[in-house]
């Protein structure tokens, strides 16, 4: 063999080799040249997921929703040429009308609305295969060019994401309160790790009557989130009433800290609320009170010294004699008392000597004439808690009365008065939940910030108080450390949401992604070569984070993670608005009555000049020439 | 410095201003400072004041931009200088008098001349939506379809192709509208 043709052989072999390897991407590109409509679609699709950070689940449906056109164009074919041949050829002779000696441009636009039936549908369904399979290469590290490739695709997708769900939410109708099938909608969805993936993000309003945590620190946007849940649940669960297919709600707000914040926050629930169809909306202290003296006499007995500081130790003593006294005063044969002032004056021995020595309670004598030397001390100690918690738990409204109530604690200004207030309305809450004269209501009792009035009643009690009287429990802590005392309490109350947690930014929320669970991802590692990837290398099975705590970490306002049955959602909470359409007029304004006049008596006439009375007009003008008095 | 179209405009800060008010407002703003008079207007001023009148054309977008204003007051502070009815007595807010609440509930069926009805508030959700983006996903559609047509008249694909555009058209025309009713 000459060197000349052992050259060209070796070419030939070489040749021979690129061409067998390049020979199925040449024939793909002939395939995506030969099917140039529905390359166009699939090109087109695939970069709107990419741009617009979509799932290729969206691409998917809207493939679904474009079969539409698909059915009415097999319908219309079969009509026009009245066969199903001449139908399934037609698209064949459209595009063979495609292509040279045909006029170009407007052949391959004709030809391509002609296809447009078919190859929408089927150009998204393939671009959406692309996709799906681009996201997996990247993310089980089999595509890319460079190391860190990932990482910048994660972290340019997420911005994506967020954006489309920022604009999601600011469309005016794309978030209402209430979705259909009695949803309701919190924002747009970022990402869905394990959940089935919306645009717009919705809970089922059961989820709402079940329990529920948020924790997010201040200013991420909790505020806004807890409104929109309270707004979305009674609306559904009107609505449901309305249908005969439940309860009245009754929304019971507990906020804990108080302060101007919190009556902003108030009246921006209200006109929600009223927007909703509410009619009464309560907003205690400060323009409603509730009576405390509702309560069975027993349950207001216990209350009343729950709501005393009563110690250990040989204060113990103290603490029984009270506890006795109260239970005799409340439970005195007369009834319980009415208000705050009847309650104080049977806290005297002579009163409750009077009440219980008919001569059939001799027990109950034994023990006034036995706790009779305590009886002023226990007045005092009443007397100074009643005047401190106010008026505001001595009035004529309860419960039923309203459609909602909003409670303001001053958790922050007067924690301890807070405390007792605190205690006091959730028994008048579980009260109200277990009254079995008054009209069942569908009951949700939120309790925002509780941690700030926790002290002798911890979320947990509430919590599961609210547990056991089948009424939905929505309590929110600005940390996972502000959810209870102990890790013990925090983990019993974040365990047991039912309805889901929501996480906002917050510094610490490893304990609670870590009841999200983890997930199944391929790791796959390279051999480097220089700074890039070589041809060898591992992949290999490992658990992930459903909800990663570093996004949560960085989280911005009004970002949230859902995390519910094992899986996650990030969502971008949307403000929450009322429909324009349904905001009441405002209340009318009084009519200010005009008073009659009255037959008044005809003045007497004014007194003659005397010396040292004022100066008539005829002297001032004395004094500053004439007209001065004028 | 704080983004506030309604300083930009003249106007106070409320979220029931009328459409008039806010056009008013814009017109004398505009006719004094557009760079076609002869003084040669002033630019910065007209693209300022034609911004925030974008910005507050629609009662929905007044309402967002006025909350805009009470969340960054809010959290500089300032709670003095806003409330959520700047005159104490804005809509929805005051408590409504007793008796409602314990009245019974009327009960609600959904019956086909309620979703007829419900069919009579599109107009009003449009209004109060976002019309202009509405109206010019209409015209895309209309375009489309009206090209469709053009193109391959008498085809099977032609109402084909219009379906798809009427699809695409619905789903995503909706968000552009206000809620309905109680929603």
């Amino acid at each position: 063999m000459t060197t000349g043709s052992w050259m060209r052989l070796t070419a030939g072999l070489w040749l021979l080799r690129k061409a067998v390897m390049a020979a199925p991407w040449l024939l793909l590109g002939a395939a995506l040249i030969a099917a140039w409509p529905l390359t166009l679609v699939m090109v087109a699709g695939y970069i709107a997921a990419w741009w617009r950070g979509w799932p290729p689940v969206r691409l998917g449906r809207a493939a679904v929703w474009a079969l539409a056109g698909s059915a009415v164009w097999l319908l219309a074919g079969v009509v026009h040429h009245r066969a199903w041949r001449a139908a399934a050829l037609a698209p064949g002779r459209a595009w063979e009308h495609s292509w040279p000696p045909h006029p170009v441009a407007l052949a391959a636009a004709r030809a391509f609305v002609l296809l447009a039936p078919a190859t929408v549908a089927a150009g998204l369904g393939l671009a959406g295969g692309v996709w799906a399979w681009r996201k997996y290469a990247i993310t089980t590290g089999l595509g890319g060019i460079t190391p860190s490739a990932p990482i910048k695709f994660d972290a340019r997708q997420w911005r994506r994401q967020v954006r489309t769900a920022k604009g999601l939410t600011e469309a005016p109708g794309a978030v209402p309160l209430l979705a259909r099938g009695g949803r309701i909608p919190v924002g747009g969805t970022i990402r869905a790790i394990g959940h089935r993936w919306d645009a717009v993000f919705a809970l089922p309003a059961t989820a709402c009557a079940r329990h529920m945590v948020i924790v997010g620190a201040t200013g991420s946007g909790k505020t806004n989130l807890m409104i929109r849940l309270w707004a979305g649940w009674f609306t559904a669960t009107l609505q449901a009433a309305r249908a005969g297919r439940g309860n009245r709600p009754l929304l019971v707000v507990l906020d804990c800290k108080g302060g101007r914040d919190a009556r902003h926050k108030a009246d921006r629930t209200r006109r929600l609320l009223y927007g909703a169809g509410a009619r009464r909306v309560m907003i205690w202290p400060d323009e409603a009170r509730l009576s405390l003296w509702d309560l069975p006499a027993q349950d207001l007995a216990v209350l009343l010294y729950q709501m005393i500081e009563t110690g250990t130790g040989a204060a113990a003593y103290y603490a029984d004699v009270m506890q006795a006294v109260l239970t005799l005063a409340v439970t005195a044969p007369g009834g319980p008392p009415y208000n705050a002032t009847a309650f104080l004056d049977r806290l005297d021995a002579k009163w409750l000597a009077r009440a219980w020595n008919d001569g059939r309670h001799r027990r109950e004598a034994d023990l006034v004439h036995a706790a009779a030397k305590h009886l002023p001390d226990i007045q005092l100690r009443f007397a100074t808690l009643l005047e401190r918690l106010g008026p505001a738990l001595d009035g004529p409204d309860t419960l039923a009365d309203a459609d909602a109530w909003y409670f303001i604690l001053e958790g922050t200004r007067e924690p301890s008065v807070a405390q007792a207030q605190a205690m006091a309305l959730t028994e008048l809450a579980a009260h109200a939940a277990t009254d079995q004269n008054s009209e069942p209501r569908a009951m949700l009792l939120a309790a925002d910030d509780y941690s700030a009035v926790s002290g002798r009643v911890p979320l947990s009690n509430l919590y599961e108080r609210g547990r056991s009287l089948g009424i939905g429990v929505q309590v929110s802590a600005q940390s996972w450390q502000g959810l209870g005392a102990t890790d013990d309490e925090r983990y019993r109350i974040a365990a047991t949401a039912d309805g889901g947690i929501f996480v906002m930014q917050t510094p610490y929320p490893e304990p609670l992604t870590q009841l999200a669970g983890t997930h199944r991802v391929l790791e796959t590692a390279h051999k480097l070569i220089g700074h890039h990837w070589g041809n060898e290398g591992t992949t290999r099975l490992q658990r992930a984070s459903t909800a990663d705590p570093e996004i949560i970490r960085h989280l911005s306002i009004g970002q949230a993670c859902y995390i519910h049955h094992g899986a996650a959602t990030f969502v971008q909470v949307a403000r929450p608005k009322p429909s324009p359409l349904s905001l009441l007029p405002p209340p009318a304004q009084p009519v200010v009555q005009v008073p009659t006049p009255r037959d008044e008596p005809a003045p007497a006439p004014w007194p003659r000049s005397s010396p040292g009375s004022p100066p008539a007009t005829r002297d001032l003008d004395d004094i500053f020439g004439p007209g001065a008095a004028s | 410095m704080i983004h506030n179209p309604f300083a930009a405009l003249g106007l106070p800060e409320r979220p029931d201003l009328d459409d008039e008010t806010v056009r008013a407002a814009w017109r004398a703003i505009a006719a004094a400072t557009h760079p076609d008079r002869a003084d040669g207007g002033d630019l910065a001023r007209y693209t300022q004041a034609t911004a925030a009148y974008a910005e507050l054309r629609t009662p929905w977008s007044r309402s967002e931009a006025y909350a805009d204003l009470v969340e960054q007051a809010w959290r500089e502070g300032r709670y003095d200088d806003y409330s959520l009815d700047p005159d104490g007595t804005g809509p929805g807010t005051e408590p409504l008098p007793a008796g409602p609440a314990a009245a019974p509930l009327p009960r609600r069926l959904r019956s086909p001349l309620e979703l007829l009805l419900a069919l009579t508030s599109i107009p009003s959700r449009i209004r109060r939506g976002r019309p202009l983006r509405l109206l010019i996903r209409a015209a895309l559609a209309a375009g489309l379809s009206v090209a469709v047509l053009a193109l391959i008249p008498g085809q099977p694909a032609a109402p084909a192709d219009v379906a798809i555009v009427i699809t695409w058209f619905a789903l995503t025309g909706r968000k552009d509208l206000a809620p309905p009713p109680e929603r």
